[in-house]
């Protein structure tokens, strides 16, 4: 099962500290020898400031032997330059938590700095120093201290760039330490700035090209590869997570992403797709605010599939495309087999091992029912991989609690089921058809008149617009 | 004839009478009776005889009085002028090269004694270019050249640092290539040079004959490098490594004037390369020789002739290896100005010497050059990988010193050379580049596969600034990517270039290399079964129906409008040599068969006359409609008629007919793995089969066995499941398995002609709503109210009902271009139209 692994693929975009969750997991589960992964584990630590752990992880690899000394000096090191950040920080936040100051200050970030120069002496440097003890304290494990001066940080400072960083940050400290909603918050904060950087880098593209710098579409590119790895901590740990993922995901930029730099993202999104598929297609009008891309998310997913299948393809994947390209109900059933045990050992997905399997037994059923029109219950049951019993027992359910039921009937004699669906009527179809289309009319109606009161000094550029457009089609 | 007869005779009787005259006969006996052939020469030939037996008596009387000469009738000199020169040249150059030679072995023994390795070096080049011409000229190679062979490499062990290394090379080099000789000498000295001298004086008694007549006519043959020869007027020109540079400039003043005879310019600038005995001079005269060998021939529309640029080529590789070897001196576009007249070396400019020139311009030249020869003539193939090596040595060169721009240039070149060609060919063409002394950084040894290689040539050309370079290199490489199979990598990277959208304003070889690219991608994709693909790729180039104009195989014939002859001339330049050409026949049978593949089954499905309007492929439908229409159908004999009567048979149902008449098709054997594709191919046939025999026959059953399916169509059971519940899950087919009979249900519903007008005029509303909108998207450029119209869009399609789902789609299609195909159906033709149409 190692090959369907993938946290050598996802360890490297994610930061030092995050990644120790995820070779905790490998050490649990037993698919690498455990003393490769408390190697590795103990080659992270060292890298860190957490002298202690790296320790204890030491003695862990080495029983017997003595336990280096650079760690001891190390952790001298640490202890007084803790100390040494923490007077500086320590001199404003006296001033921060100051409640008369905490008052005073305003949106606007400039004059608040302006005010705590001129009535505190606080200066700019002075308020880096809670940046670098954040980060210090990151570094050394304290997760929830290191949030909370980078928040400081964050509202007071101007540079755009430590602010960025200091972003990242938060978010990695969010994630360590569990705060799941204030995480989640972070995320969205975190990809508006990277999202809202595209206008303007734009115009600095082209000059940046020609000194030969990185290019910002590239960074941005970067920056949101690493955002959609971070964000798999969020999503499938937030009870919302998972139709978050596949709002975020599926939106035109990120899943760009994927396909350009990360397609074994894919896995995740089919996984959400299938996991959400009750909030998708449940309960309907109530759940009204659940955007059209989630509700089509499985649809969406498989294209996706379908067009990356020859850069990435694991059980998860391929169940959704012998399910939904192929109609190989077999081939579906034996990847669906497959899949369990990946999920069951990922990392992200383990914890809904059941519920996916569940689901992914839906969609099987649900297809199966669509193109059948008697079915065999003791076939289906295999095709879902349950036991005859289970299986009567399991669509029984199935028919109650959806709206199968009104068409599907079991026949206990010859033990199928026969789903007998009434065409559509024709009067609906035509009613359909024609729902939209005053509102429709309206619109153009509403648009046009707001066209016209624009003035007519407008319209002359506009009016050449076609034609540029035939050319460029004729030129096609 | 008698008349010429005799003059021939009289030519001959002369020789024999005196010695003098010897040596002029000499001159004549050549060329007359190749000539002799010709009546209509004779007259000329006469004269030409007459002329030169007198010039050389003349000066044989009295060398000053050359100027005399002036006095003849210009007529007369123009003809003697042409008939001469290959008498001469040939002349001069035998006995000349000989002790050339000679003087050379003497300077190297010189040399050798006093240890200087740098001078024996540069004679030994010196030497070895004698000899290769020694051996052009299919004559024997002397036996001292062997011996000094042997004497260098025995007195090898010398420690002289770099001159000496690369001497030793040199020499183990030469002495691989003269390997049987070389050994015989050594067996036993004495008796090779005999063996040699009874060779030579058989074959070429003539000219040890002439040569103790010419020393003793005085002529200044003594020294190595001075000779003298007749010019042009009758003035004597004193060639001498003295007066080089006065010769050069007197060239090069002469060079674009009116009436300059060009062929006279070479002559005398080769004269001038034989004497020329330093670099310096070398490769000043090299330049001179070269682009007044590309002046050659002024005209735009010929080309050069085969020798003027195997010489021509020759001449860049020398050039490009003098200044290889000596670091001294440099060629840039951009030098101080210095005085042409005056000798220079290292020491005296003290480190580089920089001279005028380009050579990457002649390396240009010599590929446009051969580009045009090459499609004037047939293909050959040996100056292909003469001037893929120069192209590789002028890299090397480039490497090494460093100069990008140039060297951004001629990787271009190479890679132009080496893109859209079968790894055979160009392993053929990278292992002759591998044999030349200097390599390249990026060779075929170092990167394994040719992919490879053309990857490591596009990402330096990546790297460098220069935007079209980039631009085309990177269709190169998708190109590259595609002849190889490697569609996904192929299509992501021309996505991902972005390269559609600016590909207008690009200059019209780019256009071409994109429309090449596109065409090979669509093969690619139709090779690796990837039909629809294919389909879509091909489609935008043979909607045009100027295929061949468009890739620039063929001149476009307009019907309603002629082209200007400078248009024409232009076109005609454009179009690329025969080697290159994308084959059009294959190109377009791989285009009908995909898209008959995909267009069948779609008019299967459809059954209003109102549906048939969409059209997938234009082009296919033309043609099939004209097939159509044909009263008799004789056997196919055509690619097109091949494909039309399989798509006929497709339509009927009867796939296998359609199987092996497409099968039949000879163009495949065009195609690199012309089974596998026609397998490929079979397989598809039979799985469209399927679907059109659904689509067409299901109105007239209720039930179908899928059992009987699979046979009929000798497909596993699985794959026939498989297609139909794809189709009933699409809704392109309204019906339902009994999995418990194994049998497809079909469900009709009959509709009354109210309910059906009904649907029509639904449809006909939202029709039109949807084209106000797009109407008004156009008039408001898109933006603000495109937006909107997207959301509202995406709310609806929330609202409406699954059967609905393919709508939005379909709007989104429709202005992206050919997308979403599978929404067309899922309009819902399955179940609400009336039966009754379907069977036509």
């Amino acid at each position: 099962m190692a090959d369907h692994d993938l946290s050598k693929t996802i360890i490297p975009y994610l930061d030092r500290h995050l990644s120790f969750p995820l070779l905790a997991h490998l050490a649990e589960i037993n698919l690498y020898p455990k003393e490769e992964v408390q190697q590795a584990q103990y080659e992270l630590a060292k890298g860190t400031n957490m002298a202690d752990y790296a320790v204890s992880l030491f003695e862990q690899i080495y029983p017997g032997k003595e336990v280096p000394t650079e760690f001891d000096e190390k952790r001298k090191n640490v202890v007084e330059k803790n100390e040494r950040l923490q007077q500086e920080a320590q001199a404003v936040l006296d001033v921060i938590e100051n409640p008369d100051v905490a008052q005073a200050l305003r949106q606007d970030k400039n004059q608040n700095l302006q005010y705590l120069k001129d009535n505190y002496n606080l200066t700019l440097e002075q308020i880096t120093a809670l940046y670098n003890f954040g980060q210090f304290q990151y570094s050394y494990g304290n997760y929830s201290g290191a949030a909370d001066y980078l928040y400081h940080f964050r509202v007071l400072s101007t540079d755009n760039d430590l602010n960025t960083s200091a972003h990242w940050g938060k978010l990695a400290s969010d994630i360590l330490t569990g705060s799941w909603e204030s995480a989640l918050e972070e995320l969205n904060t975190l990809r508006d700035t990277i999202d809202s950087r595209s206008p303007a880098s734009l115009l600095a593209s082209a000059s940046a090209s020609a000194n030969n710098l990185p290019d910002p579409a590239l960074s941005q590119l970067h920056s949101r590869t690493w955002l959609a790895h971070w964000s798999l901590f969020v999503y499938f740990n937030h009870p919302q997570g998972r139709t978050l993922l596949l709002e975020t995901f599926l939106s035109p930029t990120y899943l760009n992403t994927i396909q350009t730099s990360c397609p074994w993202i894919l896995r995740y999104l089919a996984a959400a797709a299938i996991l959400s598929r009750k909030a998708a297609a449940g309960v309907g009008a109530a759940a009204a605010p659940i955007s059209s891309r989630v509700r089509h998310a499985i649809r969406e997913v498989v294209k996706v599939i379908q067009t990356e299948e020859y850069q990435y393809a694991d059980p998860v994947t391929s169940f959704l495309k012998e399910l939904y390209i192929e109609f190989d109900f077999e081939a579906a059933q034996r990847e669906l087999s497959l899949a369990e045990e990946v999920v069951g050992n990922d990392f992200f997905l383990n914890e809904f091992k059941d519920e996916f399997l569940d689901n992914a037994r839906y969609l099987i059923s649900e297809a199966y029912c669509r193109i059948h029109q008697k079915i065999d219950i003791a076939n289906l049951s295999e095709r879902l991989n349950l036991s005859q019993e289970e299986g009567e027992k399991w669509i029984v359910n199935r028919i109650r609690e959806t709206r199968m039921g009104a068409d599907a009937r079991i026949d206990l004699e010859n033990n199928v089921i026969e789903i007998n669906r009434p065409p559509l009527p024709v009067y609906q179809t035509v009613i359909e058809k024609t729902r939209q289309l005053a509102v429709r009319t309206q619109a153009l109606g509403v648009a046009i008149a707001r066209s016209g009161s624009q003035g007519a000094a407008a319209a002359q550029p506009q009016t050449t617009k076609p034609d540029a457009a035939i050319q460029t089609v004729a030129v096609n | 004839m008698s008349r010429f007869f005799r003059q021939a005779g009289d030519s001959d009787s002369e020789s024999s009478e005196s010695e003098d005259e010897l040596m002029s006969s000499e001159d004549e006996a050549p060329p007359k009776p190749s000539t002799a052939a010709k009546p209509a020469m004779s007259r000329f030939l006469r004269t030409a005889g007459s002329d030169s037996s007198d010039s050389s008596s003349e000066e044989e009387e009295s060398e000053s009085d050359s100027d005399d000469h002036t006095h003849r009738e210009e007529a007369d000199e123009e003809e003697s002028d042409e008939e001469d020169r290959p008498q001469i040249r040939i002349l001069s150059a035998v006995d000349k090269r000989l002790k050339e030679m000679e003087a050379t072995g003497k300077v190297m023994e010189n040399a050798l004694k006093i240890n200087d390795w740098m001078a024996i070096s540069n004679e030994f080049d010196k030497l070895v270019r004698m000899i290769q011409r020694q051996q052009n000229l299919s004559e024997p190679v002397p036996a001292f050249y062997i011996r000094t062979l042997v004497n260098l490499e025995s007195s090898m062990n010398a420690s002289n640092a770099k001159a000496l290394t690369a001497m030793k090379q040199k020499i183990k080099k030469a002495v691989k290539e003269y390997e049987t000789e070389v050994r015989k000498y050594q067996e036993d000295p004495e008796t090779f040079e005999r063996d040699y001298l009874n060779l030579v004086s058989r074959d070429v008694t003539p000219a040890t004959v002439t040569q103790p007549t010419r020393s003793g006519a005085g002529i200044a043959t003594d020294q190595v490098d001075e000779f003298t020869t007749v010019g042009k007027g009758g003035k004597a020109m004193q060639f001498t490594s003295e007066s080089i540079f006065k010769n050069l400039q007197a060239v090069q003043e002469a060079r674009g004037k009116k009436n300059t005879d060009r062929a006279e310019q070479i002559r005398i600038l080769e004269l001038l390369l034989d004497v020329a005995n330093t670099s310096y001079q070398r490769i000043r005269v090299l330049l001179a020789l070269i682009s007044s060998r590309f002046d050659y021939n002024s005209s735009v529309s010929s080309h050069m002739p085969t020798e003027l640029w195997l010489a021509a080529q020759r001449e860049v590789d020398q050039l490009v290896s003098i200044v290889a070897a000596d670091h001294n001196y440099s060629i840039q576009e951009m030098t101080d100005d210095y005085d042409e007249l005056v000798e220079r070396s290292p020491t005296t400019e003290k480190g580089v010497v920089r001279i005028r020139g380009s050579i990457i311009s002649f390396i240009d030249r010599l590929d446009d050059e051969f580009t045009r020869s090459l499609q004037n003539i047939d293909p050959h193939g040996t100056e292909y990988k003469v001037l893929y090596c120069t192209i590789c040595r002028a890299q090397a060169f480039y490497e090494k010193t460093s100069q990008t721009e140039p060297l951004g240039r001629v990787v271009m070149r190479r890679l132009e050379h080496i893109y859209c060609k079968p790894d055979a060919v160009v392993q053929a063409l990278e292992a002759a580049a591998d044999t030349s002394e200097v390599k390249p950084e990026m060779t075929l040894a170092k990167q394994k596969t040719t992919s490879g290689l053309v990857h490591a040539l596009c990402v330096y050309l990546y790297k460098s600034g220069n935007s079209l370079l980039r631009t085309r290199a990177m269709l190169s490489h998708i190109y590259h990517h595609a002849l190889h199979n490697d569609f996904y990598a192929a299509r992501d990277m021309l996505l991902m270039s972005h390269l559609q959208e600016s590909i207008h304003s690009a200059d019209v070889a780019t256009q071409i290399l994109y429309n090449r690219t596109v065409v090979q991608l669509g093969l690619c994709a139709f090779r690796s079964g990837l039909i629809k693909e294919a389909q879509g790729t091909l489609q935008d180039i043979f909607t045009t129906q100027r295929v061949k104009e468009l890739l620039a195989q063929g001149v476009h014939q307009q019907r309603f409008q002629v082209m200007t002859p400078e248009q024409e001339k232009a076109e005609k330049q454009r179009q690329l040599p025969f080697h290159m050409h994308i084959n059009t026949e294959l190109l377009e049978a791989a285009f009908l068969v995909s898209s008959m593949l995909v267009e069948i089954p779609l008019l299967a499905s459809i059954e209003s006359e109102e549906q048939k309007r969409k059209v997938i492929s234009k082009p296919f439908r033309r043609l099939l409609d004209f097939a159509d229409r044909q009263v008799f159908t004789g056997p196919p004999e055509s690619t097109r008629d091949h494909i039309m009567q399989a798509s006929k048979a497709l339509q009927d149902g009867d796939w296998e007919k359609c199987r092996d008449l497409i099968q039949s098709i000879k163009i495949w054997s065009l195609m690199p793995e012309a089974a596998a594709v026609k397998e490929m191919l079979a397989k598809r046939i039979q799985e469209q089969g399927l679907r059109t025999y659904l689509f067409t026959y299901a109105p007239h059953y209720s039930t179908l066995s899928l059992s009987l399916l699979s046979r009929t169509f000798s497909l596993p059971l699985r794959t026939v499941t498989s297609i139909v519940s794809k189709m009933i899950w699409n809704e392109e087919l309204s019906a339902s398995l009994d999995q418990s009979g194994g049998v497809v249900v079909f469900q009709r519903i009959e509709l009354t002609r109210s309910q059906q007008l009904a649907q029509v005029i639904s449809d006909k509303v939202a029709a039109m709503v949807e084209q106000n909108e797009k109407t008004l998207d156009m008039r408001l450029g898109g933006t603000a109210w495109g937006e909107r119209t997207d959301g509202t869009k995406t709310e609806k399609r929330g609202e409406q009902a699954q059967e609905r789902r393919g709508r939005g789609e379909r709007v989104r299609g429709a202005r992206g271009g050919a997308r979403g195909r599978g929404a067309r159906f899922s309009q819902g033709l399955g179940n609400q139209m009336p039966s009754g149409q379907r069977g036509q």
